[in-house]
């Protein structure tokens, strides 16, 4: 029965196996592979072997900014997300509140009702009659509305506001799993809260910290139509600029090189936090 | 809503939070504003679309269904939110099927390796959707396949990781030894499956299948590169539509959107908990 049993789980492993080498893999890699090849107005791409796309990333001063606008917002968003997203997660934990489960109810609510619709609800916020710029002017603090909308900044707020869960839940993993014992015997020994936080908790939470850092990181790298609604054209990350390269100037094998680019940085960010946390896990020893 | 709860709230933090010094007040505030960062934004939208002006503005100017009546009469919003359903059924009963068989071979078959299955079955969850999406889009100008399979592929791809965590955690609350004694009495594996552990699992299924749903429906993404003419899915057409004008149309719209989420969301909160679909 024990052989019949490994055949039975082997076909039920089938239909997922291929479905993700036919529909994930395969033309992921075929499209990660048109990156070195030369470019052609006709065909798409001609199976020339070329190192164009990717000098063209490296030495053209507008694709370098974009690279650094990508790596500055998505930066940001993560900051800002971690900033708001442990106080949240910590309470979240913490508390003894018979509304906790409603409290992360609306935590992960903002996140099933998809990203246009969070999007749409910054444009109303922020637009010149928005709520923001209606407080403002009526306060007397400015005289005309602020141009938020089409700026750096009102992608940055978006975006976190559509990430943050996304710290939060491996945060509130964490510090759901510490042993509250810990914090109970430092505070016997006499260590005051501040300490017991910066010395038990936050470091506790590290792996939540990297983990939710990480996810973040990369979401907002790859962001695509919180830039464009939002950022207008002052703002131009990876993701927009793939978008366009597929279907405005169709340049597959550069869109290619652009997202191998992104692919690599969402791989350097993963591998320098999964090595500062490993270092923090020695050292803490 | 946090301060709903401020005996409980206030005693849990004055015993262990390093906020207790600065006053568990200052901790419950900027609570309170992280809830109002969190929700704001789509309270607003649901407000603005009862505003009966064209602007959006904010404190609206009265009160009127105006805006979802526009909504009714546009043939484009309508269209893609039939079709936005349609993609959502169909993608979710893929995902939830193809999920299920996966979750039930991770659980039940792979032993030692289970981590390692738990890992792959993820895969699209690693993989930027801006990627799977073109990727899917070349495919079809490479080999002949009708481009609803494309999105509809992409749509399940990005919910099976969602699904398999769901059911794969349900399946961990089945006792195994119901199956076995099912197959000693002479069940072929199959009889098992349909008539012991998917009654069981019953709850965990459902709540995949509505999770899934969501997840098609909220997608932009996958859509964005795979929608064509008689398939745009309705994010999809609101992001084209805003990228042009903005009235509250997108605002009535969206707030439709919500509700229905909404009430699928406490749906699944009721069955399983979001939680365990959520994996955290």
């Amino acid at each position: 029965m024990q052989e019949t049993g490994r055949g039975f789980g082997a076909a039920l492993l089938t239909p997922i196996t291929l479905f993700y080498l036919v529909f994930l893999i395969a033309p992921i890699s075929f499209f990660l592979v048109m990156s070195v090849f030369k470019y052609d107005a006709f065909l798409l791409y001609k199976p020339v072997l070329t190192g164009e796309n990717f000098t063209r990333l490296l030495f053209d001063s507008y694709y370098r900014a974009i690279v650094g606008q990508t790596l500055k917002v998505a930066a940001l968003t993560t900051l800002f997300s971690l900033l708001l997203g442990y106080p949240l997660a910590y309470v979240l934990t913490r508390t003894q509140s018979a509304w906790r489960g409603v409290l992360l109810f609306l935590v992960i609510a903002p996140l099933m009702t998809g990203i246009i619709v969070r999007t749409y609800g910054w444009i109303v916020l922020l637009g010149a009659q928005g709520l923001v710029n209606g407080t403002l002017v009526a306060s007397g603090i400015i005289d005309r509305p602020l141009k938020i909308l089409g700026t750096e900044t009102a992608v940055v707020v978006a975006l976190v506001h559509i990430l943050m869960p996304y710290m939060v839940f491996p945060l509130f993993s964490g510090l759901a799993a510490q042993d509250p014992n810990l914090e109970r015997a430092a505070s016997t020994l006499g260590a005051g809260r501040a300490r017991i936080f910066f010395e038990i908790t936050l470091p506790l939470s590290r792996s939540g910290i990297v983990m939710g850092s990480v996810l973040v990181f990369t979401l907002a790298a790859g962001a695509v139509v919180t830039p464009a609604l939002l950022g207008g054209k002052n703002v131009q990350m990876l993701g927009q600029t793939i978008y366009d390269l597929v279907l405005h100037t169709l340049n597959w094998p550069l869109a290619s090189a652009v997202a191998l680019v992104l692919v690599f940085l969402q791989l350097s960010i993963i591998f320098v936090y999964l090595r500062s946390s490993r270092r923090g896990v020695v050292r803490a020893r | 809503m946090a301060s709903s709860a401020p005996a409980e709230l206030q005693t849990a933090m004055r015993d262990r939070s390093v906020a207790g010094r600065l006053g568990p007040a200052a901790l419950r505030l900027l609570v309170i504003l992280i809830y109002a960062f969190l929700l704001g934004p789509i309270l607003i939208i649901v407000v603005t679309s009862f505003d009966p002006t064209t602007a959006g503005a904010f404190p609206p100017r009265g009160f009127s269904l105006h805006w979802y009546g526009e909504f009714l009469r546009s043939d484009n919003f309508t269209s893609a939110f039939e079709f936005s359903l349609y993609l959502g059924v169909c993608a979710s009963i893929c995902a939830t099927l193809i999920g299920f068989v996966t979750a039930y071979a991770i659980v039940r078959f792979l032993g030692q390796k289970r981590e390692i299955g738990q890992s792959l079955a993820l895969l699209p969850a690693i993989v930027p959707q801006i990627l799977t999406s073109i990727s899917l889009l070349l495919a079809l100008t490479f080999v002949p396949f009708p481009a609803f399979a494309a999105l509809l592929a992409g749509h399940v791809i990005i919910c099976l990781p969602f699904t398999i965590a769901g059911i794969t955690a349900s399946l961990d609350g089945v006792d195994a030894q119901l199956e076995a004694a099912a197959l000693t009495l002479g069940a072929s594996r199959l009889r098992v499956l349909w008539e012991v552990v998917v009654p069981l699992a019953a709850p965990g299924i459902l709540s995949a299948l509505i999770f899934a749903f969501i997840v098609s429906f909220g997608d932009v993404y996958i859509a964005l590169f795979l929608s064509g003419p008689g398939m745009t899915t309705l994010p999809v057409e609101i992001f084209s539509y805003v990228n042009w004008e903005s009235t509250p149309v997108v605002a009535a719209i969206t707030s439709l959107q919500v509700l229905l989420i909404l009430v699928l969301g406490l749906t699944v909160e009721r069955l399983v908990g979001l939680r365990k679909i959520m994996r955290f």
